[in-house]
């Protein structure tokens, strides 16, 4: 375990796992002093507890057979458990109830796994929501070229096909604007915005700005419907505005000199927390990168950078209602979390 | 066949009893299969690790439905009746490598990399700095960049302590919590021979310190250390209510004095019956002995340069000798004093008596009860440097001793820290990182390397010369590669390994090499080894890292993520080649379903691939057929102009490849057949019709490919293109 403290107010501390994290995520929490984290650790779904940022520790474990590539776990305020979904290399999706009070797991769950009716190859990005009447539903893209929406109501599990395209695309990225949209990133097709009202294809595409690179992350706010912002390869950052479909704008990275990194980007995330600039379109994101980084990004200015590490840090969650909180995760087996601002020196 | 043996004599008998010159190693498996096992299958998996499959023999029909029916009631059987076990072993293994956990191990590779990238990079700019500057104070600057890489490396191998409870038990006088790695001693020692020179002055005493926290840890086996000896005592002491009776008490007493435990044994002291408050009789004149030994003990003369003791280090420091000499004397008088006082006639208790007086022998430097007090050969030298020389200097006269001390107490091991501080005070670096290497793996030594020739100009001849029988590298470099190996054959640290290969003077070779054998299956993984070729300016291989990606996926049938793969490679060759695929396929058939997977893979390639006018045909022929689905489907006439351009287009154009005449023709009979009015006019029906001529010329030669259209396709297509011309005469005029 490793602590810093910088003059930046930011409180750093580095929790070592005794295995890999491929995903890390927060759960939605019912007090500011019942905090949960969920890691994917290539064997099982950890569940840990956060009493403080230097106090971390396991309170829950499932395993599963194959390791875990994506999770989601959206807030759910009609029902006392939460419903945590976990995609994996073998293309299947697995969802377990976690008691958001301790911590644990529920002892039942729910797979989906058909090589001919669902996904044939790695599940790469998942993302799940909560229906009106509280069923989940999942939309998931796989590196074979499919896209499913599965919902979960009760004990009945339903799975749609959006799209198979037999090799001729790898979805590497997904992610919902709304109730019936979804955004995709995969190589091949690029961006794609889907309608679950008009089936039959994408209703929007863009093969993106840079080139030939991958997606490997998109994020939408919920107050922009219309943008997306996406993270790839070479350092791009940018966003596509749904209203200006032959466009994007770049945060970094591509043809710009702002130039944070020029290796992959492995996540993007709104950042809630940054202050809001008004004039600009884009709202600031955090993004992580393969070369170590961790930055929140604006439009028209210089990447802030938030962490260096000297490895790669895979994946990162905003603690959606401590926005000043973030857990990410490091290739060299380590968990790490980031407290910005005054409240995070209070706490310790 | 390759590998059979010619004749029976290339098989040599092999019998564990007549290879006792050298022994074969001998690797005990675990696999916890209760029944006798019926086949064991061996196989190779990464680096020197060997995957051993223990395979129980099946249960009987019957009674596998019993277990069937057994275990849906009970979940625990199920883990007891596996089927086989498989096991790792690793081969060849450094004898304490498993001293550490593997988790911690790799932790150690990931933070080691930090110091070691450190320490590199002050090398070559204090390499810098010579250069330019031949009076640069290289040297000086030197030892303390080792220093500080030794250090933090040190902390790396520490083991969280748990937190010392506040209220302490007299009883416990060991150390508690985990006990430091053999390791971490290895390191320490090392450190304190070659990197801390300041250290050099008082050598002794820093061994005494070292002892202290490695003890246990000296001999590997089973072999008795005062450690061992003090924990034991410390359980007995749990149950015993009068010490001062149990002769265990005193030899402990004994054993820990002679190693310079003071602290250890003014708390055994105190433990001693006379301190009791409630006596029966009158002890005071043995309590006043007691207390005297232990007053002596805690002023015993101690020469530390070092500012900052640990408070629990009992003595007096003097920081120079001649203070120290002078205090020495002084104290040993006082010993002689007490050692001689006729208090002893008054003291009734026979053991104390014997047992102090032996604690006052010791001090004096009684070499036979030393002797007797001491467990092995490296507790001996350290009594020797409190007790009896205590002001050796240099690796010769701690040599010596060492030697005169293994006389008296030979050892028939001296493997591990012994063997380690042998190989050191013999001046033998070559030997001590061999040992290291043996007993402790391959991390130490690669990371060791620097420490020894930090501030010895000799030994950094000995091993950074470069030599011709090793190939041209040096001794320090081989022990690097070995390390970076080891890294390279595990998946969670291989990406450690390339900073290791980046500073030998072969590295980039190999690092080309691990870099290529890297799985490609998964596209993550890719991209992280693109990283590392961008990183270390390896970029001439990281087109073949693609291709190989690249034809993984066109393997299993990703072809999205294939040609990514292929484009970012810019292999044209194999672009081209996919595209000739296309063609040939297309050529073939045409089925609407096949039609889509055509355009998804032309969409993927791109319009700039392929041979001169190949794809530039395919996209056309992709326009017309996607054209005649619209106006098939939707019976749009104003596409029909567009269409037949696009057909005169392709039947033109000499690109256009002979085998696509007919299947061109066929679809086109679905627009001479149009209902409302002739689409083709005279001149491009007489076109087709000549093209149709050369079709059939072409089939009586044999000469055209059968095509899957039907046997009376030509036929049926001269009909339609006579009945078009037909109409297209008539309305013309």
């Amino acid at each position: 375990m490793a602590d810093s403290d910088d003059h930046r107010g930011f409180l750093y501390h580095l929790h070592h796992q005794p295995a890999p994290v491929s995903a890390v995520q927060w759960l939605p929490s019912t007090s500011p002093f019942h905090r949960h984290a969920v890691l994917a650790s290539p064997s099982a779904l950890q569940i840990h507890s956060l009493s403080s940022p230097n106090n971390l520790h396991l309170t829950s474990s499932h395993p599963l057979s194959s390791p875990i590539t994506s999770l989601s776990c959206p807030p759910n305020p009609s029902s006392v458990t939460l419903t945590l979904a976990a995609g994996t290399s073998t293309g299947s999706l697995h969802f377990l109830f976690v008691n958001p009070y301790d911590g644990s797991f529920n002892s039942d769950s729910v797979s989906v796994s058909d090589k001919s009716a669902f996904h044939s190859g790695p599940i790469q990005s998942i993302d799940t929501q909560t229906g009106s009447t509280g069923e989940s539903i999942t939309v998931t893209a796989g590196e074979d070229g499919r896209v499913n929406i599965v919902t979960l109501g009760g004990e009945r599990v339903e799975n749609i096909r959006v799209c198979e395209s037999e090799g001729l695309a790898a979805y590497t990225a997904v992610k919902w604007g709304s109730e019936v949209e979804f955004v995709t990133g995969g190589v091949g097709p690029g961006l794609q915005w889907w309608d679950t009202r008009r089936p039959g294809g994408a209703v929007a595409q863009f093969k993106g700005i840079w080139g030939g690179g991958m997606i490997h992350s998109m994020d939408i706010h919920p107050s922009r419907k219309h943008t997306c912002v996406v993270g790839g390869s070479a350092g791009t950052v940018f966003a596509w505005d749904l209203r200006y479909q032959n466009q994007a704008v770049e945060l970094a990275g591509g043809s710009k000199s702002r130039v944070l990194s020029r290796s992959e980007i492995w996540e993007v995330k709104y950042d809630h927390f940054a202050p809001l600039i008004s004039s600009r379109n884009v709202l600031p994101v955090m993004v992580c990168s393969e070369d170590g980084f961790l930055a929140v990004l604006n439009q028209d200015e210089d990447p802030v950078q938030l962490l260096e590490e000297p490895c790669a840090i895979n994946s990162f969650d905003i603690d959606p209602q401590n926005p000043s909180d973030v857990i990410f995760a490091l290739e060299w087996e380590s968990i790490g979390i980031l407290s910005r601002g005054k409240e995070a020196i209070a706490m310790d | 066949m390759p590998g059979m043996p010619s004749d029976s004599t290339s098989i040599l008998p092999f019998s564990l009893e007549s290879s006792a010159h050298q022994q074969p190693p001998i690797y005990p498996l675990q696999h916890r299969l209760s029944s006798p096992l019926s086949r064991i299958h061996v196989s190779w998996s990464r680096g020197n690790v060997l995957h051993v499959t223990c395979l129980r023999p099946p249960p009987p029909a019957e009674e596998q439905e019993e277990e069937d029916e057994s275990m849906d009631g009970d979940g625990v059987e199920e883990e007891e009746e596996v089927g086989g076990m498989a096991v790792e072993v690793i081969l060849g293994g450094a004898m304490l490598e498993g001293e550490i956990r593997e988790e911690k191990k790799r932790r150690i590779a990931y933070e080691s990399l930090k110091s070691f990238a450190f320490l590199n990079d002050k090398k070559m700019s204090l390499a810098k700095m010579e250069e330019t500057d031949m009076n640069a104070p290289s040297r000086t600057y030197w030892w303390q960049y080792a220093l500080q890489y030794s250090r933090s490396i040190n902390d790396l191998l520490s083991n969280p302590r748990s937190p010392e409870s506040l209220i302490q038990d007299p009883r416990i006088f060991l150390k508690e919590g985990e006990e430091s790695s053999a390791t971490k001693g290895a390191w320490e020692l090392m450190e304190i021979f070659y990197v801390d020179i300041q250290l050099l002055s008082w050598l002794p005493e820093r061994l005494v310190d070292w002892l202290e926290d490695y003890d246990s840890r000296l001999l590997s086996g089973t072999e008795s250390t005062v450690h061992s000896k003090l924990a034991n005592l410390q359980r007995k002491l749990a149950k015993l209510q009068i010490v001062e009776d149990d002769s265990d008490y005193w030899s402990g007493l004994a054993s820990a004095l002679s190693v310079g435990w003071l602290h250890v044994v003014v708390k055994l002291l105190k433990l001693h019956g006379s301190y009791d408050l409630d006596q029966m009789d009158n002890r005071e004149t043995e309590n006043g002995l007691v207390e005297a030994v232990s007053r002596l003990i805690t002023e015993m003369p101690r020469m530390r340069s070092d500012n900052n003791t640990p408070d629990e280090k009992l003595g007096v420091f003097y920081q120079t000798k001649q203070d120290y000499i002078k205090g020495l004397e002084e104290w040993r008088g006082k010993v002689s004093g007490l050692e001689s006082t006729s208090f002893w006639l008054q003291c009734e208790h026979r053991k104390t008596r014997d047992g102090l007086k032996s604690l006052l022998q010791i001090m004096l430097g009684n070499l036979r009860i030393i002797v007797d007090s001491t467990f092995n050969w490296v507790e001996l030298l350290i009594s020797h440097l409190i007790y009896i020389r205590p002001l050796t200097n240099g690796l010769e006269g701690l040599n010596n001793l060492a030697e005169k001390c293994m006389q008296l107490k030979p050892s028939s091991n001296n493997n591990g820290l012994a063997g380690l501080l042998i190989a050191i005070i013999s001046e033998n670096p070559e030997v001590v990182l061999a040992d290291c290497l043996k007993t402790f793996g391959p991390w130490i030594v690669a990371h060791a390397v620097d420490l020894l020739t930090s501030n010895n100009e000799y030994i950094d001849a000995v091993l950074n010369e470069e030599r011709y029988n090793l190939g041209g590298t040096s001794i320090g470099e081989i022990y690097v590669l070995v390390y970076a190996q080891a890294l390279a054959s595990h998946s969670l640290t291989w990406q450690v390994a390339p900073a290791y290969l980046s500073c030998l003077n072969q590295g980039p070779g190999l690092l080309e090499v691990l870099l290529l054998s890297q799985p490609v299956q998964n596209y993550r993984s890719v991209l992280k080894t693109l990283e590392i070729c961008h990183l270390y300016e390896l970029s001439n291989i990281s087109p073949q890292i693609m291709r190989n990606a690249g034809m993984n996926q066109w393997k299993h049938g990703n072809k999205a993520l294939a040609i990514h793969w292929f484009k970012q490679s810019r292999d044209k060759t194999i672009l081209s080649r996919i595209a000739q695929q296309l063609f040939d396929f297309v050529g073939n058939s045409l089925s609407d379903q096949s039609f889509k997977q055509l355009e998804g893979l032309m969409e993927l390639l791109g319009s700039d691939i392929g041979t001169a006018g190949g794809l530039d045909f395919l996209h056309k022929y992709r326009d017309f057929k996607k054209a005649l689905q619209q106006i098939i489907e939707g019976g749009e006439t104003d596409a029909t102009r567009k269409i037949t351009e696009l057909l005169i287009q392709l039947m033109k154009n000499p690109s256009t490849p002979q085998r696509f005449w007919l299947p061109l023709l066929h679809d086109s009979v679905k627009l001479l057949e149009w209902k409302d009015r002739p689409i083709l006019n005279v001149s491009d029906t007489n076109l087709l019709l000549g093209k149709l001529q050369e079709l059939s010329m072409a089939k009586l030669r044999h000469e055209l490919q059968e095509f899957a259209i039907g046997p009376n396709a030509l036929a049926s297509i001269r009909l339609a293109l006579a009945k078009n011309l037909g109409r297209a005469i008539l309305q013309e005029s």
